[in-house]
C-alpha cells in the first residue's frame, strides 16, 4: 500500500512540478472526453424529452395516421399517403364503444393577425377533448366545449406566446377577435405555458386551438390528419389497438393507414438517435485518441528527460516494473486528469444549457468517460514506461 | 575472512563503431568482509567497470561473480535489482541524487523499493544518520540548496538506508574540495572500523588509496596487484 502510495505521490508531484505541460497534455482528452460526454448527454436528453413529450399525452394511446409511417427497416418513411381522412373515419372508429376518447385533429400552419399585428401560428382543430388529453390547462377565460363543438361557434383557445406577440396584456385578448385568413375567431381563452419548442420540436405554446368543424373553415376539403384514440384501462391494449386497426381496414388498405403506440415511435426515434448518438460519439473519440497520442508524445519526452534518474533508481534497487510502473501511473493520471476536468466541464455545460436543452449527464457516461481516459492513460502510456524500464542501469545512470 | 565478492575470469568487452574494446580482460579478483579496499587506475583503465560489475550494475561479457559464495551470473533482473537494494550501497563521484526530491527522500528512496521487512523505522533510521554525518535538520531540504560535501554524505546516509554489507564509491572525492574529500574518507573509515561494513573506492588518486588498507591496481583491463 505504501508503495503505490508513493508511485501516486512521485507521479503527481512530477506532473505539479510541470503544471503547465501537464495542463495541456491533459487538454486533449480533456476536449475529447467532454465532447463524447456532452454528445451523449444532448442525445440522452433529446430522447427523455421526446419520451416525455409522448408520456405526457398520457398512456393507452393508439394513433392513427394516413399512409405507412415506420420504414420496414426501421426509422421513419418521409412518403406522404395518398389518403386522407374525414369525418367518416371518425364516425367509424367512434364504432369501438369502449374508447375512453377519440380525438379527430386537423393541423396547419397558419398566419393570425390582431391589433394590426402580424404572426405565425399552427392551428389545431379538434374537439374538447384534447384539452385534458394533452394536460393543456386554462390560464385567463375558459376552454371551448362540446356544445360549441358541435355548433361549430367561432371560438378559439390560445397559446400564451400567441398573445404575447399581438396583445400587450393577456386579459385584454379575451373576447377580442383573432383574424385567421381573413375570417374573425373570438379568443375565449389563453392557455397556461407549457413549454417545448425551441430545437425542431413543436412549441405548444404557440397553437391556436379551434373546433373541429369551425375549422373547416380553414380546411375547405374537410380533412382529418390523425386521430388520437385512448384504450380502456379494462382491455388489453394489444388487442384494442387491432380493433382499431380493423375498424380502419374496413375502409383502407393495409399501407394507407398506420396504427401505432407512443411506444413505436418513441424506439423509432431511439434508433435514428442511436445511429447519430454513435457517428458523433465516434467523431468525438477521435480527439481522444488525438489527446492519447499527445500524452504518449510527452511521456517520450519524460522518459527521455528523466534517464539519470531512472539509472539512479535502477542503482537503488527500483525493478523494471517499479519504473514502468511509475511512468504508467503518470500517464493514466495525466490522462485521468484530462477526463475529470472533461466531466467537470460536460456538468457545467449542461447545467447551463438545462434550461434551454433537456440534457444530463448520466453515471454511464461519466463511468465511461472515466474509464476511457484510464485506457487511453495505460494505452498511451505503455510504450513510453516499457521504454524506461528497459534502460539498463549502467546506461542510464551514465546518461548526461 | 569471509568471501563477500569474487569475480572469477571476468571479460567485459564493447563494440566502439566498429572496433572491440576490452574494458576487462581477465580480471580475478575477492574481496572479503570486512575489508577496506582501493581499486587504482587512471582514466580508461577499466577500474569504474569492474566497480559497476561488482555493483550488479552491468553484466560482464564473459567469467562469473559471486556473492558470498553464490553465482549470480544467471540471476534474473529483478532478483539483481533486490541484491543491489539490499546488499549494494552505492556512493558516485556526481552525488546522484535526485534533485526534486528532499534530502530526507532521497535517503529513504532505497526502502520504497526493497521487498525485505526492515526490523526498524527506515525514517528514524535516516534521521539518525543525517544527525550523525552532520545534515541534521536538513530533511526537507533540496539537493541542489546544499553544499557538495553535504550532498555527498545525504549519498553516504541513502547507501547506508538499508544496512548493506558492502558500500561502493565511485571517485567519492572527485567532486569536492580537498577539506570535504577528507572528512568524507574518515566517515568511510569509520563506518568501516565501526560497524565492519565492507568498503570498496574507486579513485586515481594515490592519496586516496593510499588511506584504504588493501589497493587492486588495474591497468588497461588487467589487474596488476591484488
Amino acid at each position: 500500500m505504501k508503495y503505490f502510495a508513493f508511485i501516486i505521490q512521485t507521479s503527481v508531484n512530477d506532473l505539479y512540478r510541470n503544471k503547465m505541460r501537464t495542463f495541456l497534455t491533459s487538454l486533449g482528452i480533456l476536449i475529447g472526453v467532454a465532447s463524447v460526454v456532452l454528445l451523449l448527454s444532448f442525445g440522452l436528453g433529446l430522447k427523455a424529452y421526446i419520451k416525455g413529450q409522448f408520456d405526457s399525452l398520457g398512456t393507452n394511446l393508439v394513433f392513427v395516421i394516413p399512409g405507412q409511417i415506420f420504414g420496414s427497416s426501421g426509422g421513419f418513411q418521409g412518403m406522404r399517403s395518398a389518403v386522407q381522412f374525414d369525418e367518416q373515419d371518425l364516425i367509424s372508429l367512434r364504432k369501438l364503444r369502449d374508447a375512453i376518447f377519440i380525438i379527430p385533429v386537423f393541423s396547419k400552419s397558419i398566419k393570425v393577425e390582431a391589433n394590426a399585428k402580424t404572426d405565425y401560428s399552427t392551428l389545431f382543430s379538434t374537439t374538447e377533448e384534447i384539452f385534458p388529453a394533452r394536460n393543456l390547462e386554462i390560464e385567463y377565460g375558459r376552454l371551448f366545449d362540446k356544445t360549441e363543438v358541435n355548433k361549430r361557434t367561432k371560438v378559439i383557445v390560445i397559446g400564451p406566446k400567441v398573445v404575447e406577440k399581438l396583445f400587450d396584456n393577456p386579459i385584454l385578448a379575451l373576447n377580442k377577435s383573432l383574424r385567421i385568413e381573413g375570417q374573425s375567431f373570438k379568443i375565449i381563452g389563453v392557455l397556461k405555458a407549457k413549454g417545448g419548442g425551441g430545437f425542431g420540436g413543436p412549441d405548444f405554446d404557440k397553437f391556436v386551438y379551434m373546433p373541429l368543424k369551425t375549422g373547416y373553415a380553414l380546411n375547405p376539403d374537410k380533412k382529418i390528419a390523425q386521430f388520437l384514440v385512448k384504450a380502456p384501462d379494462t382491455k388489453q391494449f394489444e388487442i384494442f389497438k387491432t380493433e382499431v386497426k380493423t375498424q380502419m381496414l374496413k375502409r383502407y388498405k393495409d399501407d394507407e393507414v398506420t396504427v401505432a403506440d407512443s411506444a413505436e415511435f418513441i424506439s423509432t426515434i431511439g434508433q435514428i438517435f442511436g445511429v447519430l448518438n454513435a457517428v458523433l460519439v465516434a467523431i468525438g473519440a477521435v480527439s481522444l485518441v488525438v489527446g492519447g497520442i499527445g500524452i504518449m508524445n510527452i511521456m517520450y519526452v519524460s522518459v527521455t528527460e528523466r534517464i539519470r534518474e531512472i539509472g539512479i533508481r535502477r542503482a537503488l534497487g527500483a525493478t523494471e516494473k517499479d519504473i514502468l510502473y511509475q511512468f504508467l501511473s503518470e500517464s493514466i493520471l495525466l490522462s485521468l486528469l484530462g477526463g475529470i476536468m472533461g466531466l467537470g466541464i460536460s456538468f457545467g455545460v449542461v447545467a447551463i444549457v438545462q434550461p434551454y436543452f433537456p440534457a444530463y449527464v448520466d453515471l454511464m457516461s461519466s463511468i465511461i468517460a472515466l474509464g476511457t481516459s484510464s485506457f487511453i492513460g495505460i494505452f498511451f502510456g505503455v510504450f513510453p514506461a516499457r521504454k524506461a524500464a528497459a534502460l539498463s542501469p549502467i546506461d542510464a545512470i551514465r546518461y548526461e | 575472512m569471509k568471501e563477500i565478492i569474487r569475480v572469477d575470469a571476468v571479460w567485459k568487452e564493447y563494440m566502439m563503431g566498429d572496433v572491440l574494446f576490452q574494458a576487462l580482460k581477465n580480471v580475478n579478483s575477492t574481496i572479503s568482509e570486512g575489508e577496506f579496499t582501493s581499486i587504482i587506475g587512471p582514466s580508461g583503465s577499466g577500474k569504474s567497470t569492474l566497480m559497476h560489475i561488482i555493483g550488479l550494475l552491468d553484466k560482464p561479457t564473459r567469467g562469473k561473480i559471486y556473492i558470498q559464495g553464490k553465482d549470480i551470473s544467471t540471476i534474473p533482473d529483478d532478483k539483481l535489482s533486490m541484491l543491489r537494494n539490499e546488499f549494494v550501497g552505492f556512493v558516485f563521484q556526481q552525488f546522484n541524487l535526485i534533485n526534486k526530491l528532499s534530502i530526507l527522500e532521497n535517503i529513504l528512496l532505497p526502502t520504497i523499493y526493497t521487498r525485505k521487512k526492515l526490523d526498524y523505522d527506515p525514517d528514524k533510521k535516516a534521521r539518525y544518520l543525517m544527525e550523525r554525518f552532520g545534515i541534521g535538520g536538513k530533511e526537507n531540504s533540496y539537493p541542489n540548496k546544499i553544499s557538495g560535501g553535504q550532498q555527498q554524505r545525504v549519498a553516504i546516509a541513502r547507501a547506508l538506508i538499508m544496512e548493506p554489507k558492502l558500500i561502493l564509491a565511485d571517485e567519492p572525492t572527485g567532486n569536492l574540495d580537498s577539506k570535504s574529500g577528507i572528512e568524507i574518507l574518515k566517515l568511510l573509515k569509520e563506518l568501516n572500523k565501526d560497524e565492519g561494513i565492507t568498503i570498496v573506492i574507486v579513485t586515481h588518486d594515490r592519496s586516496v588509496a593510499d588511506q584504504t588498507k588493501r589497493t587492486i591496481e588495474i591497468q588497461d583491463g588487467e589487474v596488476l596487484k591484488k
